[in-house]
C-alpha cells in the first residue's frame, strides 16, 4: 500500500500530469464555452418568419411545388409521390407543408443560421469524446510513468528498492490505471456539468428519462474501460521498450502507417467487409456498442447487400486480447530481462 | 561471524546476436565481512558492478551462489532488502523533482518515517540544496543524493558503487569520514567499489580485486601492501661505476637474488633480508652509501597484480588485465612475492587459460 501510494504521488508530481491536467480541463471548459457561444435557445418568431419568407420564395420558383399547392390530391394523382401518403413523417402535417418537404425541397429551417445544442441528443457524444481524449492522454502519460523511469534510471534504482518485480510492475500498473480512472472520471463529470449548464442556459437540456441514463452510463462506462485499456497498452509498451518513446512510436506508427496498410490491403483484396482490418471499426463497435459493415450485394436479383456486425461483445474480445497480450509480453519482459 | 556477503563461483555471459559471448563474470568468489568497510576492486570492465548487479537482482546470473545476511539472493533477496542500502552505477534520479521529494516518494515506499529524510539529508550535506530539483545539482551533489538514499534505512550492509565519483575533496573527507563511522561505530558493514585506489587504501579495512570476472586477492588492505612490499630493495653507492660489480655480486653470492641497474641505484630483488646485502656487498669490497626497502601503495600493487601497469609508448585496453586461470586460488596474503612475479605468472596463466579454452 505504501509502494502504491508513492506511485500516485510520484504520477501526480510529475511536470507531465501537471501540464497534461491543464491542458485538459482548459479543453474541457474551451469545449462548453464555444458550445455556449454558438448555441441559442431556437430563432424569434421574427427569424421564424424571415426564414419561412425566403423558404417560400424559393419553392415558389418550382412549378412542381405549385402544382402540389394548388392541388390538394396531388400526391395521390402523382405515382412518384405516392409514398408521402404511408410515410409516418408526414402524417400530421399540413397540405403545404407536405408539399414544401416532399417537392419543393427548400424548408424554413433552410435560412435560419442558428444552433440550438440539445444535451439529450447531443451531451453522450461530446462527453464521450472527452473521455477518449482523455484516455489518449491517459495513455501517453501511463507509458510515460513507466517509460521515464527506465529512461531517468529510476526504475533500477526503485527496484533495489523493491526487488519483488512482479509486486513492483502490479503496484505501477495499478497506479497509472488509478491515475487514468481519475482524471478520466473527473474530466466526465466537469464535462457533463457544464454541458449540463450550457444547454439550460443557451441550449435545450431534454428530456433525461430512465433509459437516457441507461444508454448514456453503457456508453460512457464502455469508453471507460477502453481508456483504461489504451493506459494498460501504453504502459506495457513503454515496459517491452523501456523509453516512453516506444510506446508513443508504436502507436502513432500503427495510426498512421499501419492504417495506410490496411486500407492498401483491403483495397487489393477481394475480401469481403475490408473495414474489418481497421481497429477503428472494432473501437467504434466497442463505444457504440454495434456497427454493421455491408458487403456485396448477395445475388443478381437480390438488391440486398450482405452485412456483418460487430457488436460490443465482439469487439472487447478482439481489443480486450490485444491489450493483454501486450500486458502479458511485458510482464514477462520485466520478469526476465536484465535491468540494464 | 559468519560473512555478511558470500559469493562463490558467480558467473555471467552476454550474448548478443552476430557478437562473440562475453564473460563478464567468470566464477568470481566473494566473501565481506561483518562490520568492515570492504574495497572492491578491479580494472574497467572487470566484472565489479555486474556482481553488485547481480547481488542486487538486477541482473540474472547464469551460474554460481550468492548469499547475503545468510539468505540465498535473488531468490531471497527481498527479506533481507529492508537491511541493505546500495548506490550502483551513477546515480540517476527523476530530474523534476527536488532533492527532498526524491527521498521522501522512497521513503513512503518502504514505509520509512518521513523524519528519517530530515536527517539523512543532514548527513550528507545536502540540506541547504533539498529544495532545488535534481536537475540542477553537480555531479557531486547527485552523488551525496544517491549515498542519502542508500542510507533512508539505515542499512546493516551499505554498498556503494564509486561513492567518491564527483565529490570535492572536502566530500570526499566527509564522505570517508561517515563511512567509518558507519562501520566502526555503528556496525554498518561498507562495501565499497572504487578506482581512487589512494582513497580506498585510506577508507578500507579489507579488499577484494579482481580483473577478468575473477578474484585475484582478497584479505585485509595492510596485508595485501604489506605483501607484496619489502621484497625489492634499492641500492645506491657512493660511486655509480660501482653498480655493475655489485650486481654481479649479488647475483652470483645466491641463487635466485635478482639486481637490475636502473639509472644511478640497483635494484634488488629477492634478497633473504637487507642485512644479507649489506654483508655479500662488504665480502666484495663494495660499500653502500643506502639501502632503503621500496614500500608499496596500493595503486602500485594493484596495478602489479592486474597487470595494467601502462608501458612506455602503450595504451592498456580495457580487458587487457590478468586472466585468472579457473582452477586457481586467490593470491593469499601476507606473501612477498617478487614485483615482478605477479603480472607475469599471472599472464602466463592467462595465456594457459585462453590456450586451453581454444
Amino acid at each position: 500500500m505504501n509502494l502504491f501510494k508513492a506511485e500516485l504521488r510520484r504520477i501526480a508530481r510529475r511536470r507531465l500530469t501537471l501540464v497534461f491536467g491543464i491542458l485538459l480541463l482548459a479543453g474541457v471548459v474551451g469545449l462548453a464555452v464555444i458550445l455556449a457561444s454558438i448555441s441559442s435557445k431556437g430563432p424569434s418568431e421574427e427569424t421564424l418568419a424571415e426564414a419561412q419568407a425566403q423558404a417560400d420564395e424559393m419553392n415558389e420558383q418550382n412549378p412542381d411545388y405549385l402544382d402540389c399547392v394548388e392541388d390538394e390530391s396531388y400526391f395521390e394523382d402523382n405515382e412518384m409521390y405516392g409514398w408521402v401518403e404511408t410515410d409516418p413523417e408526414y402524417e400530421g402535417m399540413s397540405h403545404k407543408e407536405a408539399c414544401e418537404h416532399a417537392v419543393g425541397g427548400w424548408w424554413a429551417e433552410d435560412f435560419i443560421w442558428t444552433y440550438t445544442f440539445d444535451f439529450e441528443n447531443e451531451g453522450p457524444f461530446v462527453i464521450v469524446g472527452v473521455m477518449i481524449v482523455a484516455g489518449l492522454v491517459m495513455m501517453l502519460l501511463g507509458s510515460s510513468a513507466i517509460g521515464a523511469e527506465w529512461s531517468s534510471g529510476g526504475m533500477s534504482n526503485l527496484m533495489v528498492w523493491h526487488p519483488n518485480r512482479m509486486r513492483l510492475w502490479g503496484v505501477k500498473l495499478g497506479a497509472a490505471l488509478a491515475a487514468c480512472a481519475a482524471g478520466v472520471v473527473v474530466l466526465a463529470a466537469l464535462a457533463f456539468g457544464l454541458l449540463v449548464l450550457v444547454a439550460s442556459l443557451r441550449g435545450e437540456v431534454g428530456v433525461l428519462d430512465g433509459v437516457w441514463w441507461e444508454d448514456t452510463l453503457e456508453l460512457v462506462l464502455r469508453t471507460g474501460v477502453l481508456a483504461l485499456g489504451m493506459t494498460l497498452l501504453g504502459a506495457s509498451l513503454a515496459m517491452l521498450g523501456r523509453h516512453t518513446a516506444i510506446a508513443g512510436g508504436v502507436i502513432a506508427g500503427y495510426l498512421i502507417v499501419g492504417e495506410l496498410i490496411v486500407n492498401m490491403v483491403s483495397m487489393n483484396l477481394s475480401m469481403d467487409f475490408p473495414e474489418r482490418l481497421s481497429l477503428y471499426t472494432w473501437v467504434g463497435a466497442w463505444i457504440t456498442g454495434r456497427v454493421e459493415l455491408y458487403g456485396a450485394y448477395s445475388g443478381f436479383n437480390d438488391m440486398t447487400p450482405e452485412v456483418m456486425v460487430i457488436t460490443w461483445g465482439d469487439a472487447g474480445v478482439l481489443l480486450g486480447a490485444i491489450v493483454l497480450l501486450f500486458g502479458a509480453l511485458a510482464t514477462w519482459s520485466f520478469q526476465r530481462r536484465d535491468a540494464a | 561471524m559468519p560473512p555478511i556477503i558470500e559469493i562463490s563461483g558467480l558467473r555471467k555471459t552476454y550474448r548478443r546476436s552476430f557478437r562473440q559471448p562475453h564473460n563478464a563474470l567468470d566464477g568470481l568468489d566473494l566473501e565481506v565481512a561483518a562490520g568492515q568497510v570492504h574495497g572492491f576492486l578491479g580494472p574497467n570492465g572487470s566484472g565489479k558492478t555486474t556482481t553488485l548487479r547481480a547481488l542486487l537482482g538486477l541482473i540474472r546470473v547464469d551460474g554460481g551462489t550468492m548469499r547475503i545476511f545468510g539468505e540465498e539472493v535473488p531468490h531471497r533477496l527481498p527479506q533481507v532488502v529492508g537491511r541493505i542500502g546500495a548506490v550502483v552505477e551513477s546515480p540517476q534520479f527523476f530530474k523534476h523533482f527536488s532533492g527532498r521529494l526524491t527521498l521522501q516518494l522512497l521513503a513512503e515506499s518502504a514505509g520509512i518515517p518521513k523524519d528519517r529524510v530530515e536527517s539523512v539529508l543532514e548527513q550528507v550535506g545536502l540540506r541547504d540544496a533539498a529544495k532545488a530539483s535534481v536537475k540542477g545539482y553537480s555531479l557531486g551533489m547527485r552523488q551525496r543524493l544517491a549515498v542519502a538514499q542508500a542510507l533512508l534505512k539505515q542499512p546493516q550492509l551499505l554498498i556503494l558503487d564509486e561513492p567518491a565519483n564527483g565529490l570535492d575533496p572536502a566530500g570526499i573527507h566527509h564522505m570517508r569520514e561517515l563511512l567509518q563511522w558507519l562501520a566502526h561505530e555503528q556496525g554498518v558493514t561498507v562495501v565499497v567499489s572504487s578506482h581512487l585506489l589512494s582513497e580506498v587504501q585510506q577508507l578500507c579495512d579489507s579488499m577484494t580485486i579482481v580483473s577478468r570476472g575473477r578474484r585475484i586477492v582478497d584479505g585485509s588492505v595492510a596485508d595485501i601492501i604489506a605483501g607484496h612490499s619489502g621484497a625489492s630493495l634499492s641500492v645506491r653507492f657512493p660511486d655509480a661505476g660501482s653498480l655493475p660489480e655489485a650486481a654481479e655480486a649479488l647475483t652470483t653470492a645466491k641463487a635466485g637474488v635478482g639486481a637490475v641497474v636502473e639509472r644511478d641505484r640497483l635494484v634488488v630483488t629477492n634478497a633473504p633480508e637487507a642485512a644479507w646485502v649489506t654483508q655479500t656487498l662488504a665480502e666484495a669490497g663494495i660499500y653502500l652509501s643506502e639501502l632503503v626497502t621500496q614500500t608499496k601503495n596500493l595503486e602500485s600493487v594493484f596495478l602489479e597484480l592486474t597487470g595494467t601497469a601502462p608501458q612506455p609508448g602503450q595504451t592498456v585496453q580495457i580487458g587487457q588485465s590478468v586472466a585468472v586461470p579457473e582452477t586457481a586460488s586467490p593470491i593469499e596474503v601476507p606473501v612477498a612475492v617478487s614485483p615482478d612475479a605477479g603480472p607475469q605468472a599471472g599472464s602466463e596463466a592467462g595465456s594457459e587459460a585462453e590456450e586451453a579454452q581454444r
